[in-house]
């Protein structure tokens, strides 16, 4: 399955809920085992919460030679703490690999009759380059046109954070995003346009201030259907 | 070797200038510069001892660069197996010495000393209108979370017979801001440098930076900016002068 090759392309798997998720194919199979799923997965983010703890001391002695490779004096002030920070905001900008879909979206999703196009849009993304772990950063915009059943808009967001927050390249994420809905809500098509600033490429090599990437994913109806594509651009693209 | 002198020099500092980051920390070391103000007397300090505070910044060098890849790349393995990524996948195969290399890129103002960049580019004209550069995008690093500042720099300075290459206040700015910062040190660390360059009667550095440390992490305000300026000389005494440059950099 496509989906599940792409997930295991970005990286960790830590918890068995993870893996069970991506081996099915939707959502409906879950449902039967949602109290013990639930109970299984309070115990893995605490473990975790824990795991992230037990791996502190080793990177904060990579960032330390880091730092006294780059020639820094690792006893001045400002830098005394800098390797423990370093590594929790290392931990933080890839936490999405901790989360699932189906802890946040487990209860969001409603039976709602409507089928027109539904779009959340300007959602700021943060995310890391795997290349040179350096910040990327833009919008995303969604939208989706609901077979019978609706998410919770916020719940859209929170996809986006949990992908984004890993070490990516944009078409992946992109993409990640596009299936996630998709195997959600199974919509009549999914549509995720992403707008970056790649730092690797701004503060780094070919230095060019301005410069946007762009991707997008269409998927069923939007891909389609021309129509569907044009009303989602247009409506997404806003006044700059 | 030259690591443990910079360590020996250091120390020294502490005990008189805390000389940080690799500069003198806002002393401008041009006699005659107090509270009182100098403008419009030249300076007469010999050219060669205001060079020789430029001297003792640290450099780095580029074979120094190369011995330290290694290592470098080596803890950033370690740091993608601590967050728990598989270090052996396509896309992360060579991430460890990019990241070594794009980190060296970051801190390369390390290896570069003001007095190079201005050797030659001091001109004498008779001008002493003000004379501002603005709107120089500038990119840091975080000292305390190693996470991306950017921003602009918005120069001024009242020249006093000798101005400079405009590019020079760029290349000013680079070199102090690709390095582990504060900003506000790199503000004053800019305008001292200049100060220093070319007694001017005055100086102004104005920088409004976006940190990724707020804005990706921690409190995660998207549309933050920090502003931190640094007015010495003229600037600082007369405030019409202070007046005309800030409403120049900001039309």
């Amino acid at each position: 399955m496509e989906y599940q090759k792409a997930a295991e392309l970005n990286g960790l798997c830590n918890g068995k809920i993870v893996t069970e998720y991506l081996c099915r194919n939707g959502f409906s199979e879950l449902t039967v085992d949602t109290k013990k799923v639930a109970v299984q997965h309070k115990h893995e983010t605490s473990r975790k919460e824990a795991e992230d703890e037990s791996r502190l001391p080793a990177l904060e002695a990579a960032y330390s030679t880091i730092l006294r490779g780059l020639g820094e004096n690792t006893d001045r002030q400002g830098l005394l703490k800098t390797p423990l920070r370093a590594a929790k905001a290392m931990q933080f900008l890839t936490k999405g690999y901790h989360e699932t879909i189906y802890d946040i979206l487990n209860d969001a999703i409603f039976d709602e009759d409507h089928e027109e196009l539904v779009i959340v849009k300007d959602i700021d993304m943060f995310s890391l380059c795997e290349h040179h772990l350096v910040p990327f950063f833009g919008k995303v915009h969604i939208g989706y046109l609901p077979s019978k059943k609706v998410v919770g808009l916020s719940k859209l967001a929170r996809i986006v954070e949990i992908y984004s927050r890993r070490l990516q390249v944009q078409e992946r994420l992109t993409k990640q995003i596009a299936m996630a809905i998709s195997e959600a809500l199974q919509p009549v098509g999914v549509a995720v346009v992403i707008e970056a600033a790649h730092m690797c490429m701004v503060m780094r090599g070919v230095q060019k201030m301005n410069s946007r990437t762009v991707t997008s994913a269409m998927l069923g109806a939007f891909r389609e259907d021309p129509k569907a594509r044009e009303e989602f651009l247009a409506l997404t693209k806003s006044a700059q | 070797m030259e690591r443990s002198k910079q360590k020996q020099m250091s120390q020294n500092e502490n005990e008189t200038d805390a000389a940080i980051n690799g500069h003198f920390d806002g002393r401008a070391k041009v006699p005659g510069w107090s509270a009182g103000g100098a403008a419009g007397t030249p300076s007469t300090v010999p050219s060669s001892s205001v060079m020789e505070s430029w001297r003792e910044e640290r450099t780095r060098s580029l074979e120094d660069n190369e011995m330290s890849l290694p290592s470098i790349a080596a803890a950033y393995t370690t740091i993608l197996r601590g967050l728990g990524e598989d270090p052996q996948r396509q896309g992360l195969l060579k991430t460890p010495w990019r990241a070594a290399t794009a980190m060296q890129f970051f801190t390369k103002g390390y290896q570069e000393k003001i007095i190079d960049v201005l050797n030659d580019a001091i001109f004498d004209e008779d001008h002493d209108e003000m004379v501002i550069v603005k709107d120089i995008d500038m990119f840091s690093m975080c000292e305390h979370h190693l996470v991306p500042i950017f921003g602009r720099v918005h120069i001024g300075y009242l020249p006093n017979k000798r101005v400079l290459g405009l590019s020079k206040l760029a290349r000013i700015v680079e070199i102090y801001s690709r390095r582990l910062q504060v900003q506000e040190r790199l503000t004053k660390q800019i305008a001292v440098a200049i100060t220093e360059a070319l007694q001017p009667a005055g100086v102004g550095v104005v920088i409004e930076a976006t940190h990724m440390c707020m804005v990706m992490r921690g409190v995660q305000k998207m549309n933050s900016k920090t502003v931190t300026s640094t007015m010495l000389g003229v600037f600082r005494e007369d405030p019409k002068t202070r007046d005309e440059f800030l409403s120049l950099i900001r039309s």
